[in-house]
C-alpha cells in the first residue's frame, strides 16, 4: 500500500470512529441507522452531585470476626443493605464497599431520593445476626491472671456491699439495679428479667433464683460466669401446660473469666461465619412443650453446612445466638442438626416476636454498621450544576480552538478538529464504560482539554522549526511528530502517574477527576498524533 | 538571536525565594483552614423560598436551643445560608431543618456530615499520595533521562530527576501557601479537592519541565555546545513559544471550570491557575537553573 493511500485508509477508520462516538452520544437515534437501539440504550451516567440524592458512608464494626472473613463479612453486609433498599424503591441504588486502613466501609448511594429520614431509619434498622461459639482457651500469662483474680476479687467485694444494702429493709431493689448494675439491658429496666421458665438461664442462676420465694432476695452472692448475682424474686406462675414460670430481677458485677484471653466481655464468643448474611427465612412459631413464642429460623445452603459444622463440634458446649450485639438465647447443642433450622426462643412477648421475625425477614446483617457521613444533595443544585458544567465545557473547549486557530492558522483549524474528535470519543467512552459523571469529573474532563492541545502545541512549534531549517511538507511534519514525541510521551507518562495515584488513593471526589483526567491523557495521545498527523499530511500541500 | 533568559537565573531565583518565604510565612502565621473532609463536621445550605434573609443572627438566634459546636452562619447571594458546625445524627439534623423552617419556606440544597475519623484517613492519604508521586516521578525522569550518562559522566540522569523535584517542591509549597493566604482572607477551605489540585499541577509541572530538560537532552546528543549555559539558554528560547501557549490554553480551561459556579470549584479552578503559573515559572528559575547549579562545564567523558 503506498503511503497516500494508508493516510486515506486512516482517514476512514478516524472518520468511522468519529461517528460511533457521535452516535452514542446522541440522545435519540433515528431508527434507521443500525443499531439505534443500542445507541438510544447508551445513557449518561451523572453523580450523586449532579442529580440530586443522599450518600450514606457506614462504618463496620469487624473487631470480633478473623481477618480472612471479614471482606466476606462486609460483603455479605452489602447484600443485606442493598436488598433494604431495593425493597425501598431506589432506583438504580449503589453500595459498595470500602477498605479503609484496616476497616471496611459501606458507601451507600440513593440517587434522588427525598425521604433521607427513612431510609437511615431503615437501613439502620437492619437487625444484627450472629451464630457464636465459646473461644478456644487461650492460657492466660501469671501476670493476667494475677490481674483477673484482683479485679474479681474487687468485684465480689462490690457486690458484698450491694448485697448489704439490698438486704436493709426497705430498699428499693430495681432503684439499687439500675444504679449498680452492670447487665446494661436489664440494669436499665430496674434488673427486670420478666417472666421465665426453667431452661432459660444459666443453671446456677436458675437454680438460686427458682428456690427463692415471692419477693425473696437471695441471701448469698450467686456466681456463675458472668460475675456475681444478687436476685429477686417478684412472682410465679403455673403456665397452661404445668410448668413453673417466675418473674424475678438481678444485680449483676461481672467477673472475668480466668481461663480465656479475651479482655471484652462479650467476645468470649468467637465469630463462628454463620451471621443473618446465610439467613433464607424467619418466623414466628411456638414451642412444643411450652407454648411459648418463638422464632424459627432457616438457612441458606451454606448456612446449612456451617450450623451443621457448629454443632458438630459443639456438642455438649453452648452456643450463643447474638441479636445486635447481646446473646440473647444461649442453648446448649445436644447434637449435630444438619436440618438448616434454628430457633431463638427468650423473653419475647408475641409483639416483640412478631416485629424479630420480620426485621431478619428483611434481612440481617453480619456485622454492626455506624453511620459516620451522610451528604444529601438536592435535586435544584443538581439541575444547576448540570446545565453549568456543560457551558463551561463548550466556552473551554471554544477558548481553546480560538487561541489554538489564532496562533497556529491553517495547524491550528486541523488541531480544533481534533479536539473536537477528542471531546465526542471522551464523551462516548463515558457512557460505555460507564464513568460516572460528577462535577470533580468533568473539570478533569475540561482540564485535560488544554492539557489534549499541548501535544499539537509541541508538535507544530517543532514543525515550524524544521520549517526553518528548509524543510519541506511531509517531511517536515514527520520530523516534527518524531522529535516532538519524546517530550509528549514524559509528559503524558508523568500526568498519566498522578492520575494513577489520584484513582488509586483517592475517595469519590478525587477518583472522579483523576479517571477523566486520565482517560483524557490517554485519548489525547491518539487524537493528537494519529488524527491531527494524519489530517496535517493529507491537507497540508 | 537567542533571549539570555538563564544568563538572568538570579532575577528568577530570587522572586522565587521571596514567593517561597512569603507562602511559608503564610503558612506558619495563618495555617490552613481545613474543610470538613479532613476535620469532620457539617456543611449545610439551604435557601429561602418565600421571605427575605438579610441577617445571619436570625438564623444563628434560631439555632441556640440546639447548642450545635462551632456554629457559623454565612449568607449566600442567593437568599439562602450557609451554616457550619460539628458533626450531627440524623436527629439533629431534622431539627435544624424545624426550626429553620420556622422561619419561612425553605429549601435544603445541601447537608454534608461527616465523623473526624475519615479526616484522618484523608490526610494520611493525602501525605503519601503525594510522597509516592514525588518519588514515581523521581524514577521516571531519571530512567528518562538516563541516555545522557552515555555521553556525560554516570548519574547525570539523576541531576535532572532532582531539578524537576525541587521546582515540583517549588510549586507545592506556593499552592499551600496560596490556600494559607485565601483561607485566611477569603475562607478559602483547604479540602479533598485541594489535593487533587496539588497532585495535578504535581504532573503539570512536571510536564513543562520535561519539555524543557528534552530540549536540553537533544541539543546535548545532537550537537557539542561546549558551554552548559549556552545550551540550556538555547533550548529554553526554543520552547519557551510552547510553554506560553500551552500554560495559555490550560489556563482557559481552568478558568471555564471556574465558571461552574459552585465555592468549592472555584475555589479549586483558581488553586490550578496558580498551579499552572507556578508549575511554568519553575521550568525556568529552579528546573534550568538546577542544572547548571555549582558548575559550568559539561563534564563529557
Amino acid at each position: 500500500m503506498s503511503q497516500s493511500n494508508k493516510n486515506w485508509t486512516l482517514l476512514i477508520v478516524i472518520i468511522l470512529i468519529t461517528i460511533f462516538s457521535l452516535l452514542v452520544n446522541i440522545p435519540r437515534v433515528p431508527s434507521w441507522v443500525p443499531l439505534s437501539q443500542w445507541f438510544t440504550k447508551q445513557k449518561i451516567h451523572l453523580g450523586l452531585d449532579l442529580q440530586g440524592g443522599t450518600q450514606l458512608i457506614y462504618q463496620t464494626d469487624t473487631t470480633n470476626i478473623p481477618g480472612d472473613q471479614r471482606e466476606a463479612a462486609v460483603e455479605g453486609a452489602r447484600d443485606v443493605i442493598e436488598r433494604r433498599v431495593n425493597f425501598f424503591g431506589v432506583s438504580e441504588p449503589v453500595i459498595h464497599t470500602v477498605k479503609a486502613e484496616n476497616e471496611w466501609r459501606l458507601v451507600v448511594e440513593l440517587p434522588g431520593i427525598r425521604n433521607v429520614k427513612e431510609a437511615i431509619e431503615m437501613i439502620g434498622e437492619t437487625p444484627i445476626l450472629e451464630f457464636r461459639e465459646q473461644a478456644s482457651s487461650k492460657p492466660l500469662s501469671d501476670q493476667e491472671k494475677k490481674d483477673r483474680e484482683n479485679y474479681n476479687q474487687q468485684a465480689e467485694q462490690k457486690a458484698s456491699e450491694i448485697l448489704k444494702k439490698v438486704l436493709k429493709s426497705g430498699a428499693d431493689f430495681s432503684a439499687l439495679a439500675k444504679e449498680y448494675s452492670e447487665d446494661e439491658g436489664s440494669g436499665n429496666q430496674g434488673g427486670d428479667l420478666g417472666w421465665f421458665g426453667k431452661g432459660a438461664m444459666i443453671p446456677e442462676f436458675e437454680k438460686a433464683a427458682f428456690a427463692l420465694k415471692k419477693g425473696e432476695v437471695t441471701k448469698q452472692l450467686v456466681e456463675s460466669f458472668f460475675g456475681y448475682h444478687i436476685i429477686k424474686k417478684f412472682d410465679e406462675r403455673k403456665t397452661a401446660d404445668g410448668k413453673e414460670e417466675i418473674k424475678a430481677s438481678h444485680i449483676l458485677i461481672e467477673t472475668q473469666s480466668l481461663e480465656i484471653d479475651l479482655s471484652n466481655p462479650q467476645s468470649q464468643w468467637q465469630y463462628t461465619g454463620l451471621t443473618g448474611k446465610q439467613l433464607k427465612s424467619a418466623q414466628v412459631s411456638f414451642g412444643g412443650n411450652t407454648n411459648e413464642s418463638e422464632v424459627s429460623l432457616e438457612f441458606n445452603e451454606e448456612g446449612t453446612k456451617l450450623f451443621g459444622e457448629i454443632t458438630q463440634r459443639n456438642i455438649g458446649k453452648p452456643v450463643a445466638i447474638f441479636l445486635d450485639g447481646v446473646p440473647i438465647s444461649v442453648p446448649t447443642v445436644r447434637e449435630t442438626i444438619t436440618g438448616g433450622k434454628a430457633v431463638i426462643t427468650g423473653n419475647f412477648n408475641i409483639k416483640e416476636v412478631k416485629e424479630l421475625a420480620q426485621r431478619l425477614s428483611a434481612g440481617a446483617l453480619p456485622v454492626a454498621i455506624n453511620l459516620v457521613s451522610q451528604q444529601n444533595i438536592g435535586p435544584s443544585l443538581g439541575r444547576l450544576s448540570v446545565n453549568k458544567s456543560f457551558v463551561a465545557g463548550i466556552i473551554g473547549l471554544l477558548a481553546v480552538m480560538i487561541f489554538m486557530i489564532t496562533f497556529y492558522g491553517f495547524y491550528g483549524l486541523i488541531a480544533s478538529i481534533a479536539l473536537l474528535i477528542y471531546a465526542l470519543i471522551n464523551m462516548a467512552v463515558y457512557k460505555l464504560l460507564p464513568v460516572t459523571l460528577t462535577l470533580s469529573a468533568i473539570a478533569g474532563f475540561i482540564i485535560s482539554l488544554g492539557m489534549a492541545v499541548d501535544a499539537n502545541v509541541l508538535i507544530f512549534e517543532r514543525v515550524k522549526d524544521e520549517k526553518r531549517l528548509g524543510k519541506f511538507g511531509g517531511t517536515a511534519i514527520n520530523d516534527g511528530f518524531r522529535h516532538a514525541w519524546t517530550a509528549i510521551r514524559d509528559g503524558n507518562v508523568t500526568t498519566l502517574i498522578t492520575c494513577f495515584i489520584l484513582y488509586y488513593f483517592g475517595t469519590g471526589l478525587i477518583r472522579g477527576f483523576g479517571l477523566t483526567l486520565g482517560l483524557g491523557v490517554i485519548l489525547s495521545m491518539f487524537t493528537a498524533i494519529t488524527v491531527t498527523r494524519n489530517l496535517l499530511k493529507l491537507f497540508n500541500k | 538571536m537567542f533571549y539570555k533568559i538563564i544568563q538572568k537565573r538570579k532575577i528568577f531565583l530570587t522572586i522565587s525565594a521571596v514567593v517561597i518565604l512569603f507562602s511559608l510565612i503564610a503558612l506558619i502565621v495563618w495555617g490552613l483552614k481545613f474543610g470538613i473532609d479532613f476535620t469532620g463536621g457539617t456543611i449545610m445550605e439551604v435557601r429561602y423560598l418565600s421571605v427575605k434573609i438579610d441577617n445571619n443572627q436570625q438564623i444563628i438566634d434560631k439555632l441556640k436551643d440546639l447548642k450545635l459546636e462551632n456554629l457559623s452562619v454565612q449568607l449566600t447571594g442567593e437568599n439562602g445560608a450557609v451554616m457550619r458546625f460539628k458533626d450531627v445524627d440524623e436527629e439533629t439534623h431534622q431539627k435544624i431543618l424545624t426550626v429553620l423552617n420556622e422561619i419561612g419556606d425553605l429549601e435544603e440544597i445541601s447537608f454534608h456530615s461527616m465523623g473526624p475519623m475519615i479526616g484522618r484517613e484523608l490526610t494520611n492519604k493525602a501525605r503519601w499520595s503525594v510522597i509516592l508521586a514525588t518519588l514515581c516521578i523521581l524514577l521516571y525522569v531519571a530512567w528518562s533521562f538516563r541516555k545522557l550518562s552515555k555521553v556525560i559522566k554516570q548519574g547525570e540522569s539523576w541531576r535532572y530527576a532532582f531539578g524537576a523535584i525541587f521546582s515540583l517542591f517549588h510549586d507545592i509549597i506556593i499552592i499551600v501557601g496560596f490556600y494559607a493566604v485565601m483561607g485566611h482572607f477569603r475562607q478559602m477551605e483547604f479540602n479533598s479537592l485541594a489535593i487533587a489540585a496539588i497532585l495535578t499541577v504535581l504532573g503539570y509541572s512536571v510536564n513543562d519541565t520535561i519539555v524543557v530538560y528534552d530540549r536540553i537532552r537533544e541539543n546535548i546528543l545532537a550537537q557539542g555546545g561546549r558551554d552548559l549555559e549556552e545550551v540550556v539558554n538555547k533550548s529554553l528560547n526554543e520552547t519557551i513559544a510552547r510553554t506560553f501557549n500551552t500554560t495559555l490554553t490550560t489556563i482557559f480551561a481552568i478558568l471555564a471550570v471556574a465558571l461552574f459556579g459552585g465555592v468549592s470549584t472555584r475555589d479549586f479552578a483558581f488553586a490550578m491557575a496558580v498551579g499552572v503559573l507556578t508549575g511554568a515559572y519553575s521550568s525556568i528559575s529552579i528546573a534550568a537553573s538546577f542544572l547548571l547549579f555549582n558548575r559550568k562545564g559539561l563534564n563529557r567523558k
